[in-house]
């Protein structure tokens, strides 16, 4: 080849090249989004051209200006201690309720009353929440909490969407088998998880754990006229690890259903240990049974509570042998089959009710366990659904298909409960723990929407640092496949939530005038202050945008007694107080009448401030609280 | 003598009576009803805060409205500063008697005094709501946080005060009054029986 063509064709192809560098990195600057399109399909999602599945989908969970959701969802807020509510399908948060932890956007904690209700803890853990229901149906009235940390429960208003009763349970820890609703609201029920000597306080070697711990299963009773919640009974259980539950309805009315890991009775390295066995169990109860034996005395009391041993009540206990630690256990709309979800074996089982009757029945039991019949294995299962890897969590539609969370596997299974084969899968983004479908968990199910609730949402949303927020996903369930419609961010932590029509839900607005209220003031000439020796009572009125009165001295040492009412009977507006450096804080809804105590202990002068904007003039809504130094 | 009996004698014809008698009962009505009202509707008021003014009180939300109101520094609204509640209905009833009077006895003098009595109370009623209006648009506080001009809505229309635009006008109590006046009215203008056929 001549040296000189050689030299030219190095060099144009040179030229080429650099030319091209040259391109490519103009065009970048020139248009930025082009990478952002490429990744979508080459379309510009900011303006037009986006593919016509994810208009509809959008369109599917759009709410116009001045329209209102479909459905409440109630998650659980894990640790946070709160619920969080959603309207569905805009998946739009609407309001954080607390129930375990004080709040300050709304002051709770600090009143008197929510003061007193939280007791002596600070935090909590919110599991399962559960609607009460009427015949197997959710009827809107409350909403219970269980706190999987200290052994609460709590019950929200849905009339008033607050918070007003939290109850101490004895004997358990970790009540994580709760809360699941018999059908028509008579007991709430929740399980431990972990085993522990009982009563609190009482001291037992961890050797000992097979002989002196116990797990219990816990009734709440629920006065139907006001939701009140008192411990109704208690049954002692082996010292495993229960899990989930749900209630029979309709044919297993009666009967209550928890799965067990960790019947090895292990107690240390749990992971390795608690899985030894190929089978754990579903533990079911008859609950109709065991209320019968707390009325005829068959218990001894345990801090304070009715406890039955059910080796006392024969026939009230049994043992169904499940896959290796199942985790969910959800008993079907018909009340036919309960489901058992595999979380190490792949398989969701399925078992008859009937067929669990009828081994009773028949006495056709494998063994025994712990003074406990074993049923027959292999008469009670009808199925083992291959899902997947994982399984966790079942819930259902109205047209006869199951829906269950694979955690491994990172999707959800839609399989038939007549066939009992799996006919649609769809990936989540990841990790799905609990899933909720719209009236999922009553006789009658919807059937309109799934949420996924994920454990991780890595990669969804804009980055946030180390910890990414969870994730839910809605789904819709009207088409014959799956489709997912819309992603969200949630706090941490939701593990369960039950999804509710919204015109179920009725709320009141306003507080009403009450006169009789201890500490009420509804005119200015009424608000004072009062002492009584050490003691000082403010009767305090505020209203847009003032306080009578708006300053307060007392003396240093005093014991104070704040009452403040919000005299604006209107709705949404809302009034705050705040004191400076006083670390006291609380909110007055519309009508409401709030009370705070506490030691006037620093001396000096400390703003406080209408805390929630709530007028033009909000900012001049303030006053001194002044407090006068010992020996002045 | 003469002139005794013919002032005792009526002349008031059929359909004049029925529409006295008619007049009495829809005045009876309308005591039971609204008569005027007032409607503020903002932005952050988009259902509307309304004053309902009945014959013998105040309704709507004026709890609401008057803790708005401080900011301009109008006076509190309150039932016990309006004594009219006290005589309107007294007022009404002696009309309504009145009414049902003439038509028993057909009298046409009886027939213009009620009438009369009826469209004078009427126009008074009018004018003291207009007094109320202006009184309360008018006397502010001149302390108050917000200023603004004095004002005074008018019976029947619309207003522009502040963030709210009023609406005024009278309900169906108030049409029923106007109705019954009407009536009266008409009636002893032209329902009479000719004295000549009579005679
Ligand atoms: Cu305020």
């Amino acid at each position: 080849m001549e040296k000189g063509l050689f030299k030219k064709i190095v060099l144009s192809l040179a030229g080429l090249l650099v030319g091209l560098v040259i391109a490519v990195y103009l065009s970048a600057q020139l248009n930025p989004e082009a990478e952002a399109a490429a990744a979508f399909g080459g379309k510009n999602i900011s303006v037009d051209g986006v593919p016509d599945d994810v208009v509809q989908a959008a369109l599917k969970t759009y709410v116009p200006p001045g329209q209102l959701d479909e459905y409440y969802m109630f998650a659980s807020g894990g640790h946070s201690g709160n619920v969080f509510v959603y309207g569905v399908p805009s998946m739009r948060r609407i309001r954080t309720i607390p129930v375990f932890t004080p709040e300050s956007a709304v002051g709770y904690g600090w009143t008197t009353e929510s003061k007193e209700m939280l007791g002596e803890w600070s935090w909590g853990d919110v599991h399962h929440p559960a609607l009460s229901e009427t015949k197997g149906d959710y009827d809107g009235r409350w909403l219970f909490v269980n706190d999987n940390a200290n052994s609460r429960a709590a019950r929200i208003d849905l009339d008033s969407f607050r918070t007003s009763q939290i109850l101490d349970i004895p004997n358990i820890y970790g009540p994580h088998s709760a809360v699941f609703m018999t059908p028509n609201s008579e007991y709430f029920m929740l399980g431990s998880r972990f085993a522990g000597p009982i009563p609190y306080g009482t001291y037992s070697p961890i050797e000992n754990l097979s002989k002196d711990y116990n797990c219990v299963l816990a009734a709440v009773a629920i006065d139907p006229n006001n939701g009140e919640m008192s411990v109704g009974w208690e049954v002692l259980m082996p010292p495993w690890s229960f899990d989930l539950s749900d209630a029979g309805k309709l044919d297993s009315e009666g009967w209550a259903f928890l799965t067990t890991y960790n019947t090895e009775e292990a107690y240390e390295l749990l992971e390795v240990n608690a899985s030894q066995r190929e089978m754990d169990y579903v533990v079911a109860l008859n609950w109709k049974m065991l209320e019968q034996a707390a009325n005829e005395g068959k218990y001894k009391i345990v801090d304070g509570v009715k406890m039955i041993d059910p080796l006392d009540v024969p026939g009230s206990v049994y043992l169904v042998p499940a896959m290796k630690s199942p985790h969910g256990v959800d008993v079907t709309p018909d009340g036919k089959y309960f489901i058992a979800n595999g979380k190490v074996a792949p398989v969701a089982t399925v078992f008859s009710f009937e067929k669990f009757k009828e081994c009773i029945d028949n006495k056709d039991f494998q063994g025994e366990e712990r003074g406990f019949p074993v049923v027959n294995y292999e008469k009670v299962r009808v199925a083992e659904v291959p899902v997947g890897l994982g399984p966790l969590h079942t819930q259902f539609d109205g047209n006869g298909y199951a829906y269950t969370t694979l955690f491994i596997d990172s999707t959800i299974a839609k399989w038939s409960l007549d066939t009992f084969e799996v006919v649609d899968v769809t990936p989540v983004h990841y990790c799905p723990g609990h899933l909720c479908a719209a009236e999922g968990d009553t006789v009658s199910p919807d059937g309109k929407y799934l949420v996924s609730l994920n454990k991780l949402a890595k990669d969804k949303f804009l980055s946030v640092g180390p910890s990414h927020p969870e994730s839910a996903q809605l789904i819709d369930l009207t088409t014959d496949k799956m489709k997912i419609l819309m992603d969200v961010p949630t706090d941490p932590e939701p593990h369960f939530a039950q999804m509710i029509k919204a015109d179920k839900i009725t709320t009141w607005e306003v507080f009403e005038k009450d006169p009789s209220q201890p500490g009420a003031v509804y005119e200015k000439e009424n608000a004072r202050i009062e002492r009584d020796g050490n003691n000082v009572t403010v009767y305090q009125m505020g209203f847009r945008s003032r306080y009578y009165p708006d300053h307060v001295e007392v003396n240093e040492g005093d014991h104070v007694t704040w009452y403040l009412t919000n005299t604006d009977f209107d709705e949404d507006i809302t009034h705050g107080f705040g004191i400076c450096l006083y670390d006291l804080n609380a909110e007055a809804q519309p009508g409401e009448t709030i009370k705070f105590e506490f030691v006037a202990d620093k001396a000096g002068v400390y703003p406080f401030y209408c805390t929630n904007f709530c007028s033009a003039l909000h900012q001049e809504m303030q006053g001194w609280f002044i407090v006068k130094p010992k020996g002045l | 003598m003469d002139f005794v009996r013919k002032l005792f004698k009526g002349n008031l014809n059929l359909i004049g009576r029925i529409m006295f008698g008619a007049a009495g009962l829809i005045l009876l009505a309308s005591l039971f009803l609204p008569w005027w009202h007032l409607d503020l509707v903002a932005p952050q008021y988009p259902e509307g805060l309304s004053v309902i003014v009945y014959p013998d009180k105040l309704d709507g939300r004026i709890d609401i409205i008057n803790n708005i109101n401080h900011y301009i520094g109008m006076k509190w609204i309150s039932e016990e500063d309006f004594p009219e509640f006290q005589v309107i209905t007294k007022v009404a009833y002696v009309i309504i008697g009145l009414a049902l009077i003439t038509a028993l006895v057909k009298k046409r003098w009886l027939a213009w005094l009620t009438a009369g009595l009826g469209a004078v109370g009427g126009m008074i009623g009018v004018y003291d709501l207009w007094r109320w209006l202006r009184d309360y648009g008018t006397q502010l506080d001149p302390m108050a946080a917000i200023k603004i001009d004095p004002f005074t809505p008018p019976i029947i229309g619309t207003n522009k005060l502040a963030n709210f635009i009023t609406y005024t006008g009278f309900n169906s109590g108030g049409y029923l009054l106007g109705l019954s006046i009407i009536l009266m009215l008409l009636a002893a203008w032209r329902f009479k029986e000719h004295e000549k056929q009579k005679e």
